[in-house]
């Protein structure tokens, strides 16, 4: 008993003091918002037949179904060629700066609309990349996903300097964005758009308002104990949106490995043989041809494929395996990108999986990136004469994440 | 609670302090007005006093984190158990609760993580279109039959980057179809009329791009019925399998559908 009630504590104790996790959701941040962003460029030349008001899938054939399923879209507020220009580039900004961690809150909030509003406003053009996408970014509007690798905790950091320094840091930008977002959605509300499904609009209202409090508190509370307490919430917050993510990967494993289990091709071992002659799924025959040629090996990608969705949720207590596991999905999932074509529903779920992988990987693969960064600028900066010093002269960023 | 305590720590690679709660790196994550933390904050003062966490809240605080803590913890397990239930096959509980588990879910947190199971498909499905045109002179002539699928699949071909308007609205369009559809093409409810809609537009767009009217009458001309055809075959069983399959293709015909004039120009310019 005595024990039991210890380990409850030591729990509390660490889903209340830190943001677990803060590699890890830092590269799901940037693998999803990059995905994200990579996917509207890529669809550039086809977003008006995508998601455009004169598509195949009309603004009036989406205006039927979404009055009868209350989705979220703000494509849905006006028919306009300008709006739906307007949102899409506003889509593609929300996930270039989610990606860099730039207010990164109220940007995982736009992130979150950007990728609603285009998928939900055309429900019929996705696939499960999509899918985990639209699921991902309502999850990431949770966490503190900005805490290493981001320009805000650059900021966060040299605004720690500058105190220690005894300079005062004001921040003009956050205020402003805020009054922007909050007019909007009073406009908005009153205006009777948000009338649909009631759960996005509240986490709009929800996350606009904390942001409020948060601020007040930080300003005008005499005691640090309001402060300490908005801090608490926010990490529990957060450690269960994290559980939420992991989880959330673990059921999808679960399920395509799990309903595989149950179908005779996967059964008789010739199931990796199939999609691979499918018209939609085979951009490189020969390469199909080639890979299929030794109904052996079909048969142990078949059910190696089956074994790994399956074993991978058990294998989470047991950290070896696991990231042998994981090791294995992800590259499962880059040969799926090229040899099926589905770039994007792959670096979805890389994404995904990212959130189970090492600390100290994630921190090499940092200092991979950082030092590459490095070299970049001074190799650009060779003719000036203090390119070296400068390379060298970063331990703040250093700090901030980028660290080894 | 279990996968909780156990993943976190599971990410912690070997070598990497691992205490509760203690960040990697000091001054890194979990301070008041922290980096996560975007937007207004950062106004917080220069030193939090002693450090986070409850210890350094009085009773009344600690009953604020114990409620949220509570809140976030049913949230968290009502929201995996919905998800859970709504992957599930259908169950002695879906079947009492199917209606609670689909007002949690849809619209946003739908999902279907069936991939290529319980069985990849085997067919190659294609949907082909014709369409009846009038020309100047009044005449009206038939198309002949345009492969809209294989086109996608030719587009696919050496792709590193297929677009979605390749890869899946031509194929979910016809999924759709068929999932409100009887066996004799009867629509059924409005989903029926609107994939009916979606799948015409997206037939007339084809067609205009593919200049179809000119190909025909050899000069203008309007669209006035288009129809839709699927030619389904399966795919040849492997060389080393023993199997047989007939490759024959069988087709499934719709009814010929009359074009609105405002949309026989082809809708997406």
């Amino acid at each position: 008993m005595n024990r039991c009630s210890l380990a409850v504590s030591r729990g509390i104790a660490r889903v209340t003091e830190a943001a677990l996790g803060p590699y890890q959701t830092a590269v799901v941040r940037i693998g999803f918002s990059a995905t994200w962003l990579l996917f509207l460029l890529r669809e550039l030349p086809h977003r008006h037949e995508l998601y455009g008001p004169d598509g195949p899938w009309s603004w009036d054939l989406a205006e039927q179904l979404i009055r009868t399923n209350g989705a979220f879209t703000t494509l849905m507020w006006s028919d306009g060629r300008i709006w739906f220009e307007i949102v899409y580039a506003l889509a593609v900004l929300a996930s270039a700066l989610l990606m860099l961690g730039w207010r990164t809150r109220t940007m995982s909030v736009l992130f979150m609309v950007g990728v609603l509003s285009l998928q939900n406003r055309s429900v019929f053009m996705g696939d499960g990349g999509d899918n985990v996408l639209h699921l991902m970014s309502i999850y990431l509007v949770f966490t503190r996903c900005a805490q290493v690798w981001s320009l805000d905790a650059r900021r966060a950091s040299r605004a720690r300097a500058a105190r220690a320094r005894g300079e005062r840091v004001t921040d003009r930008t956050g205020p402003v964005l805020w009054g922007v977002l909050g007019f909007v959605l009073v406009a908005v509300t009153l205006a009777g758009r948000l009338e649909g499904d009631w759960l996005i609009p509240a986490l709009l209202w929800t996350v606009w308002a904390a942001q409020a409090l948060w601020w007040l508190v930080g300003r005008r509370a005499r005691s640090a104990e309001p402060r300490i307490l908005l801090d608490v919430v926010a990490n529990v917050v957060h450690n269960g949106a994290l559980l939420v993510i992991m989880a959330e990967a673990c059921l999808i494993y679960a399920t395509a490995g799990w309903y595989k289990i149950q179908g005779s091709r996967w059964q008789d071992g010739t199931a990796v043989y199939y999609p691979l002659h499918l018209e939609y799924f085979s951009p490189w025959p020969a390469l199909a041809g080639l890979l299929s040629a030794s109904g052996t090996l079909v048969m142990l990608v078949t059910y190696g494929t089956v074994l790994v969705q399956v074993a991978f949720p058990f294998t989470l207590f047991n950290r070896r395996v696991k990231n042998v596991l994981l090791a294995v999905m992800i590259t499962e999932h880059a040969v799926i990108a090229v040899v099926l074509g589905l770039p994007f529903f792959s670096l979805a779920m890389i994404a995904a999986d990212a959130v189970f992988l090492p600390t100290t990987f994630l921190r090499r693969l940092g200092g991979w990136a950082a030092r590459a960064r490095d070299r970049l600028l001074s190799r650009a900066r060779r003719r000036s004469p203090v390119p070296e010093q400068r390379a060298h002269e970063s331990p703040e960023t250093t700090h901030v994440g980028f660290g080894t | 609670m279990n996968a909780y305590d156990e993943g976190p720590n599971a990410r912690h690679g070997p070598g990497t302090p691992a205490e509760p709660g203690q960040p990697a790196k000091p001054g890194q994550p979990a301070e008041p007005g922290s980096p996560a933390e975007p937007g207004p904050p950062l106004e917080s003062g220069p030193d939090a006093g002693p450090r986070t966490g409850v210890a350094a809240l009085s009773l009344r605080y600690r009953i604020v984190v114990a409620v949220a803590l509570a809140v976030v913890a049913v949230g968290v397990c009502a929201h995996l158990g919905m998800t859970f239930l709504h992957v599930a096959p259908a169950n002695t509980v879906t079947k009492e609760h199917g209606k609670a588990v689909d007002d949690w879910i849809y619209p946003e947190f739908e999902q279907n993580w069936k991939l290529f199971a319980p069985n990849p498909l085997q067919q190659n499905i294609s949907i082909q279109v014709r369409a009846q045109v009038r020309g100047r002179d009044g005449m009206t002539l038939t198309t002949g039959w345009y492969d809209l699928s294989a086109e996608d699949g030719r587009a696919i071909d050496g792709n590193l980057l297929p677009s979605h308007t390749q890869q899946n609205e031509l194929r979910r369009a016809w999924d759709f179809f068929v999932a409100t559809h009887d066996g004799e093409n009867r629509p059924v409810g409005l989903r029926g009329s609107l994939s009916e809609s979606y799948l015409r537009r997206i037939a007339v767009l084809r067609l205009d791009r593919d200049d179809a009217v000119r190909a025909t009458t050899g000069g203008g001309g309007v669209i006035e019925r288009v129809q839709v055809r699927s030619r389904t075959s399966n795919v040849p069983a492997p060389e080393w399998s023993r199997e047989k399959v007939s490759t024959t293709p069988s087709y499934r015909e719709l009814p010929w559908w009359k074009v609105p004039r405002d949309e026989a120009a082809g809708g997406v310019r």
